[in-house]
């Protein structure tokens, strides 16, 4: 039902009242105050994109540093920081943020009909810190001491005694920093799945896309603690003189890794949940059919990243650990394939009994299952424990997590980016090009790597600046370099695509792939408030339910939960989706900007080492809280 | 959630004291006198007292009873705050004996007691923020905001008593 | 060509390109030299095999679907009863619950229950034979307990006997790997870790550290030479005697300037006032195939390069370069250090 073009005068002054009541304000103030999920989603969408290509940048350089054997394009120490950067940047200021923070972000209330998330002032604080850290990280840089431990830094290397120098306080700081927008962004999504749906969703009729982040936002909420105690013990021992980590007097290096894979596994699991969601958004409009086998798929996304949290030490295989430990760690790991087979299969058998067509959206869906099984092959094969230990710290390992990452993250954000072009700009995009970006990234990643598996058996390990020439390992490099390049050009041919589709493009309507969820019933781009009338929901494909679309244009002429009274959204049971209660939504403000900024100044001041500074705008943040906190919101 | 959040990075702090403590040949180290046990138990006792009157402030906000709301935030916020003062004493006290620095032990030790006492600061300004909204009256907001920070402090009180037992535990064997 | 059906080709050109890779000898891991690596590659092919039928299973279905796209009578599937949906629950169910159950046992089981008993560390005293190695930033330190033999960068072992190989660091973590001969071990600070080096025939077999360990991570490789056991004793033997007196002037000269000069702050000698072991023990360097840890070659004139400019070859060493000596001096250096046999 496009709301786009109202039947009714009584509707159209409805739509009007609430235009005027979810109004942003103009300019750049309307941006930095904004606490409109779809304005924070683009925010997190352009700034995550900037990251991706220095992240991008990083990469290329040390692509073309490996193309030959004894290069001298960069030095040791830059090449360094810049396998340091790159993994930080893609996993922590990329593809999370991209997910959560822009897909998750403009498109969850719109699936569950809700008009902005529980807690939009949180909302864009979570974006200002993360965009804080991001800055903060890349100011080291910029100084000339970014990281350079690897992105998972272990100590001793990482401790004062082996790096003197600012480098690991920055990483220390930054991990801190980022994981607070995180953390908030999870409680966020968390509780507006649970309370914001619309009435008659219940939890069995929740968009896929939702389960997803749900149990991706569940996993960061407990992942992410053990990563800042690491955090907070390594910047102590660094610049307080603890010995957390330090053998001599009673602390342990493998403590750091410990605490870093419990966070670590769980991790990879977060990076990918949120992109099953997108597949499995997509796979249905591409399809013209209900997902295959979806309460079964609905639990293994929820099951991954639950059983994620006991398999951390595969990460330590080779660190001497007794057989026993081992061989419990691979029992674990073993179980946690079974609801990624599960997915897989189910996500086929709805390509093969619906009727596919293969638009570009979907082309990268295909691209990305024939990357992730790729990809969780060579996984298994780490369950065999002898193996894992000849190939991990190899190339063998870049591959498989590349393959995973690269195809079963990075394929379907961008599958994700074409399918939702049309609703986000209200314009088509240009299809020829489109399918050229994906074969092209499709080859180009594949060049790229592949050949990794073969040259981390011939010995490459990771992390090396340079090798020899008589190892065998020049060609595969060569050949994966070259792949390099064809990826960014893909890249660079899908963003082209994307900005000339916005200035060129054919106008969209509201629903022109068809959807099955309740995104395509607003116009392209939606309204402010999302929803001229909350949604009523009987099944999990809401958009296909003709009837019920009907009735709210019933009930959109006759003001039933229009809710153009205030700044209002409902709130429902958790599990069986009932109308509790309307509540008031708080509008645009300055507040999470400020705090944003007075928490920058706290890791600034950390980082320098003024502790008394650092805690005096600890209570300045705490005083920006208290005048967030001073406007009640009117009784309900 | 964000107390689940807190209550996990407490999680991963207690793990590391337990990962220090089956590592080493002697618990605590060399030097460091095994801690005491009476003296913490007491003001454990003190700070979950507290829970008692926040439970109480909820229920009477529920029943719009502001004036003994107040009254038992107030309490409640004595209680506390009398085991803030005391805890911190207690702590720069320690600090003399045997500095952060030392090793392991002391890191560990210094960094769960300070965390949960950070903590308890926090959940004293939510007290006073409190009081400070009851003083003008009863409101939907201002009823969640009771509830919520009652739950806080029962959360916190949980921490502290799980701390304080895994601290204690070095004076056992 | 169908462009779905690259990907099958693509698939197809697996075997192919790892079974070339296979042939050769240099830090392979298809080419195993003991029975763990041996073993380790056996797992490795049969996975392989199974894993490129998986990936075949999947490419099959998406095929498929492509195949039937264009079927006639196809409609959309919003309402009702979802044709097809029995078929897709049992594909999803045995392909992706009951089959990979399986297969994941028996790897499982084949793996690490049986393998691991190959490749997991000795018993203490187990074997004949200890040797040390300890981690440095960035070169290996090699002892023979038992003996005073120390060198670097280089293990000998006797053919055909296991060894027990303890492994520690003397700062950050390494890792310890002759892909060719066992598995990887990480040197640990504060602890002593320990693999069985074996290999099956005389030979060289190449490895390098395999944990980050910082600036020049990229060129801390060592040889393990596996010799017949008479030839091994003899080398162990010279390995453990002193350092032989310079014959020569030039020779002389060096062993002053080396004494006097700041080598002797770094490089232990033995039998000489040299004791320091900030670095690579020196008494028999001239043995040594290569410098700075398979970096470079061992000959006079790359070792003359090296003391004068080593940081050219591994920018950030911890060998400062002496580009300020003396031509001389250095020639008297390089003289007496190439007797060191």
């Amino acid at each position: 039902m496009a709301i786009a073009t109202p039947p009714t005068p009584a509707a159209a002054r409805r739509m009007d009242r609430l235009e005027v009541m979810w109004q942003s304000r103009p300019g750049v103030l309307g941006w930095l105050t904004t606490t409109d999920h779809k304005r924070i989603g683009l925010l997190y969408f352009w700034t995550t994109l900037v990251l991706f290509g220095a992240g991008g940048i990083e990469a290329m350089v040390m692509r073309t540093q490996l193309i030959q054997p004894n290069n001298d394009l960069v030095s040791p120490g830059t090449y360094d920081e810049l396998f340091t950067l790159h993994g930080l940047t893609m996993i922590f200021f990329f593809i999370i943020p991209m997910t959560t923070g822009a897909f998750g972000n403009y498109l969850i209330p719109l699936m569950i009909g809700a008009r902005d998330m529980a807690f939009p002032r949180m909302n864009a604080l979570s974006y200002w810190i993360f965009l804080g850290s991001a800055i903060f990280l890349y100011t080291s840089l910029a100084l000339g001491m970014a990281p350079n431990a690897g992105w998972f830094d272990y100590v001793p290397l990482a401790s004062k005694q082996y790096t003197p120098g600012h480098n690991i306080d920055f990483y220390a700081l930054a991990i801190i920093f980022n994981s607070i927008a995180s953390t908030l962004t999870a409680a966020q999504f968390i509780v507006t799945i649970l309370k914001s749906r619309a009435p008659g969703m219940s939890f069995n009729r929740m968009p896929l896309f939702c389960f997803a982040f749900l149990a991706a936002s569940f996993g960061l909420l407990f992942a992410l603690p053990p990563l800042s105690a690491d955090a907070i013990f390594l910047f102590l021992d660094r610049n307080v003189g603890t010995h957390f980590f330090d053998p001599s007097h009673g602390g342990a290096a493998l403590l750091w890794q410990h605490l870093f894979w419990i966070f670590g596994h769980p991790e990879v699991y977060i990076l990918i949940v949120p992109a099953f969601g997108i597949a499995t958004s997509i796979i249905p409009a591409f399809t013209q059919r209900r997902l295959v086998a979806f309460p079964l798929v609905a639990i293994a996304e929820l099951l991954v990243v639950f059983i994620g949290f006991g398999v951390w030490a595969h990460h330590m295989f080779a660190t001497g650990m007794s057989t026993t430990a081992l061989v419990f760690f691979a029992g674990a790991t073993s179980m946690v394939v079974i609801p990624s087979t599960i997915q897989v299969f189910a996500w086929c058998m709805s390509f093969v009994l619906g009727v596919a067509r293969f638009k570009t959206p979907l082309l990268f869906i295909a691209g990305f299952i024939f990357m992730f099984v790729a990809g969780g092959l060579t996984g298994i094969m780490f369950i065999a424990i002898p193996f894992d230990q000849q190939v991990t710290d190899t190339y063998f390992i870049i591959a498989h997590f590349h393959y995973i990452i690269f195809g079963a993250a990075v394929f379907p954000i961008f599958g994700g980016m074409y399918y939702w072009f049309p609703k986000v700009t209200g314009k088509l995009y240009f299809e020829r090009p489109g399918q050229i970006s994906f074969w092209l990234l499709f080859v180009g990643t594949n060049l790229l790597f592949f050949p990794m598996h073969i040259v981390g058996l011939l010995g490459m390990t990771r992390r090396i600046y340079t090798y020899p020439s008589n190892l065998g390992w020049t060609s595969y490099n060569v050949i994966e370099t070259i792949g390099g390049y064809i990826t960014l050009v893909g890249i660079l041919v899908l963003f082209g695509n994307l900005v000339w589709s916005y200035l060129r493009g054919l106008p969209a309507g509201p629903d022109p792939w068809h959807g099955p969820t309740l995104e395509w019933t607003t116009s392209s781009p939606p309204p402010e408030y999302d929803f001229a009338v909350i949604p009523k929901v009987t099944s999990a494909y809401p958009n296909w339910d003709v009837e019920d679309r009907e009735e709210d244009r019933r009930k959109l002429a006759g003001g039933v939960l229009v809710l153009d009274e205030g700044h209002e959204q409902v709130e429902v049971t958790p599990v069986d989706g009932w109308l509790s209660r309307v509540v008031e939504m708080p509008h645009d403000s300055p507040w999470p900007v400020l705090l944003a900024l007075c928490l920058s100044l706290v890791f600034v001041m950390l980082l320098l080492q003024h502790f008394a500074i650092a805690g005096l705008m600890g209570i300045l943040c705490l005083l920006t809280l208290l005048g967030w906190h001073s406007k009640e919101p009117e009784a309900a | 959630m964000l107390i689940a959040s807190e209550a996990t990075l407490f999680g991963a702090f207690i793990g590391t004291y337990f990962y220090f403590r089956f590592r080493a040949p002697q618990w605590p180290p060399d030097g460091i006198p095994e801690p005491r046990v009476v003296v913490p138990l007491i003001l454990l006792a003190v700070l979950l007292a507290g829970s008692i009157p926040m439970h109480l402030a909820s229920q009477a906000a529920s029943a719009g009873r502001v004036g003994a709301a107040r009254l038992f935030v107030l309490a409640a916020l004595a209680l506390q705050a009398g085991y803030f003062a005391w805890a911190v004493h207690d702590f720069s006290a320690q600090l003399q004996m045997f500095d952060i620095t030392r090793d392991a032990y002391s890191s560990i030790y210094y960094v769960l007691l300070g965390a949960a006492l950070a903590h308890v600061a926090l959940g004293i300004l939510f007290d006073l923020w409190l009081l400070g909204k009851l003083v003008r009256g009863l409101t939907t907001y201002r009823l969640h905001a009771t509830q919520a920070i009652a739950f806080y402090w029962h959360a916190v009180n949980v921490i502290a008593l799980v701390v304080t037992l895994t601290l204690l535990t070095a004076a056992i064997g | 060509m169908n462009r779905l059906r690259r990907g099958r080709l693509a698939a197809a050109l697996v075997p192919l390109a790892l079974l070339a890779a296979g042939c050769d000898r240099k830090q392979n891991a298809l080419a195993p030299a003991s029975h763990q690596s041996q073993d380790i590659a056996t797992l490795f092919w049969w996975m392989t095999g199974v894993s490129v039928v998986g990936l075949a299973v999947v490419i099959g279905l998406l095929l498929l679907a492509w195949k039937r796209s264009g079927r006639r009578g196809a409609a959309a599937d919003t309402h009702g009863s979802k044709p097809g949906e029995r078929v897709g629950w049992y594909v999803v169910v045995i392909g992706g619950v009951a089959v990979p159950i399986l297969l994941i046992t028996a790897l499982f089981v084949v793996a690490n229950l049986f393998v691991i008993k190959t490749t997991e560390a000795p018993a203490a005293n187990s074997t004949k034979r200890t040797i040390l190695v300890i981690g440095h930033q960035w070169w290996w330190e090699v002892r023979y307990p038992g003996t005073s033999a120390v060198t670097a960068n280089e293990i000998h072992i006797p053919v055909r006997t296991p060894v027990r190989l303890e492994v520690r660091t003397a700062d950050v973590i390494h890792s310890f790997w002759v892909p060719e001969l066992n598995r990887k071990i990480d040197t640990l600070p504060g602890t002593t870790n320990a693999i069985e080096l074996y290999a099956d025939a005389v030979g060289r077999y190449r490895g390098q550290c395999a944990e980050f360990c910082g600036l020049q991570h990229a060129h801390m490789g060592i040889w393990v030479d596996a010799e017949p056991p008479a030839k091994f004793r003899q080398w162990l033997a010279g390995q453990s005697r002193p350092a032989a007196a310079p014959k020569g002037a030039l020779a002389s000269a060096g062993r002053d300037a080396f004494m006097t000069g700041a080598c002797a702050d770094c490089h232990q000698i033995r039998g000489t006032s040299a004791t320091s072991q900030v670095g690579p023990d020196l008494t028999h360097v001239a043995d040594r195939q290569t410098l700075a840890a398979l970096t470079i070659p061992n000959t006079p004139s790359y070792l003359h390069d090296w003391i004068r400019d080593s940081q050219r070859f591994k920018p950030g060493n911890l060998m400062p370069s002496f580009g300020g000596l003396p031509e001389q001096e250095l020639r008297e250096l390089v003289a007496y250090l190439e007797e060191l046999k």
